[in-house]
């Protein structure tokens, strides 16, 4: 497949399913009277198609730092801090976080950002296993943190709970939506940018640098832009693993290796796979709808493992 | 006397308790070729990596191009410096037609190449080649850094290691050809051979120089027992 043409199918299968999305639901197929079931669908379909877009180009730009195709935001522990910063907002202060929309958002980034620093610091510029035991461990602490402040506070804890399961999904409205939803595109927009300076970081810092990158540099605003997205994806889906790891491979399969090529390639591929996930989910049993991060590993897990075992051959 | 590009005095770099360069001094000039020589762990990476302006805790003076390139930032650095990493390992599978857009000149980089002697389809990836030819596919990167090779420093390390006999002569001409375009050309190096035709020989030995100067005076039978054990 010629590089160019990727993104185009990439495109259309997602302008595809933006629409099956928006015909699929428990009332039935179809878009209502005067589309007014589909108006009722679409905070959730834009939710979707945001939080994939920015966990495609997240998992696409973290895996370019740390040098490796393992390294998902959502295993990595990225996700499971952003999580926990919204859940020690609502968890101390409910009040604070449902009266001013932007809260949300910002406790999401700040739990991201706080386990990027701390993931870079305590399991950077080491081995896989050191980067994937300490996200390991950063996941197992802020899952455990999430679950302790969701038992301690009546009012959130089934809200916090649906959280950490990645099924927020079907709560969202445009006001809950909107804003996270431009986060995350203007966290992956933002992204682009550093193609360049993430291709010559394949070369190691040494190679960078003598072409002309500052690789600390880089690193911190790709760093920075990943917490961001995984912020906004949080808010927006819950904490879901795999898409991060899924969008980009499939991206560098299609089209090369090169960051100019993956990282949009990776979010169209993210938004496409976080939507179908869900329509499936929700289309296929809507009786008992499954939430989109269990489809999302049903495919994800056997792919981490087969990408594991290629990577030590 | 041609112009000094890259002066060095009392260079030294600490890693950890380990004392890895230990005040080298050294100057090298445009239009020449030093080699570098010791053996395993002497320091030689470290001080192409210090000289190249990758180890900002190295002490001591340190000059290229009339400017400390621990100080410079990188655009400027890459400008004057070419640096060929001993072990170069890429993150994913580029093939080298990307390599070559990557490095912002595809028909330099491919030129680099060909004068390799690696005359490969552009879409062959890094995962096709063999050991040696992902070396040369590095060592062309490196190349295509440097646009006018004219009072610029070039530091390569163990370039022609993993090389075949065609690809190790190819490269020798390289080298001295980036000399003749007035760089200097500073290679780490375990091929005496090699190292005897260069214009200068810096010898380490457990950080320290042993010593430095012309090949017929440096690589005497008593530095060779002295550093190797054997002569």
């Amino acid at each position: 497949m010629t590089k160019g043409r990727a993104t185009v199918i990439a495109g259309a299968l997602l302008a595809g399913l933006i629409v099956l999305g928006l015909s699929v639901g428990p009332q039935g197929f179809g878009w209502g009277d005067g589309g007014a079931l589909a108006w009722l669908r679409t905070p959730r379909v834009l939710a979707a198609v945001a939080a994939g877009l920015a966990l495609g180009a997240g998992g696409a730009a973290q895996q370019g730092v740390f040098r490796n195709p393992l390294a998902d935001p959502g295993l990595t522990g990225v996700f499971g801090g952003a999580l926990f910063g919204l859940a020690l907002l609502l968890g101390l202060a409910p009040e604070i976080a449902w009266q001013n929309a932007w809260v949300l958002p910002l406790a999401a980034f700040g739990g991201a950002l706080a386990c990027s620093a701390l993931l870079v610091g305590l399991g950077g510029g080491g081995s896989t296993a050191r980067l994937l035991l300490t996200g390991l461990g950063l996941n197992a602490f802020t899952a455990a943190g999430t679950l302790v402040i969701a038992a301690r506070s009546g009012e959130s804890r089934e809200l916090l709970t649906n959280g950490a399961y990645g099924d927020w999904l079907g709560m969202a409205t445009l006001e809950l939506a909107w804003l996270p939803a431009l986060l995350a595109a203007i966290a992956a927009l933002s992204l682009l940018p550093l193609a360049h300076s993430l291709d010559l970081i394949s070369f190691g810092e040494d190679t960078a640098r003598c072409h002309g990158i500052e690789p600390v540099q880089a690193r911190r605003r790709a760093m920075l832009l990943t917490a961001l997205a995984a912020g906004a994806a949080t808010c927006l889906v819950g904490q879901i693993a795999f898409i991060g790891l899924l969008a980009p491979h499939l991206a560098r399969t299609l089209a090369g290796p090169r960051h100019a090529r993956v990282l949009p390639l990776a979010g169209l591929l993210g938004a496409a796979l976080l939507l179908g996930a869900d329509t499936a989910g929700r289309g296929l049993w809507p009786e008992a709808p499954l939430s989109a991060a269990a489809v999302t590993a049903v495919l994800g897990a056997p792919m981490f493992i087969w990408i594991a075992r290629r990577r030590d051959a | 006397m041609p112009e000094a590009i890259i002066t060095v005095g009392g260079l030294g770099v600490q890693l950890g308790a380990h004392r890895v360069v230990d005040g080298v001094s050294m100057t090298a000039h445009a239009g020449t070729m030093t080699a570098v020589i010791g053996p395993n762990g002497a320091g030689k990476t470290t001080l192409l990596r210090a000289i190249a302006g990758l180890v900002p805790s190295a002490t001591g003076s340190l000059s290229v191009g009339g400017a400390d390139p621990r100080q410079a930032n990188a655009p400027t650095l890459a400008q004057r410096i070419a640096y060929a990493p001993q072990l170069p390992a890429s993150a994913w599978d580029f093939s080298l037609q990307e390599i070559g857009a990557i490095a912002g000149r595809p028909e330099t980089y491919e030129q680099w190449l060909v004068r390799l002697g690696l005359a490969l389809p552009g879409e062959r990836r890094l995962s096709e080649l063999s050991g040696g030819e992902r070396k040369c596919a590095h060592l062309a990167l490196a190349f295509t850094g440097l646009a006018d090779p004219f009072g610029r420093a070039l530091l390569l390390d163990e370039p022609g290691t993993s090389l075949d006999r065609t690809k190790q002569a190819a490269l020798h001409h390289v080298m001295r050809g980036f000399a003749q375009a007035g760089a200097a050309v500073l290679v780490a190096t375990h091929e005496l051979a090699f190292a005897r035709t260069c214009d200068e020989v810096i010898v380490l030995s457990e950080g320290r120089m042993i010593a430095i100067g012309r090949p017929d005076q440096t690589l005497t039978s008593d530095v060779l027992e002295t550093v190797w054990g054997q002569a």
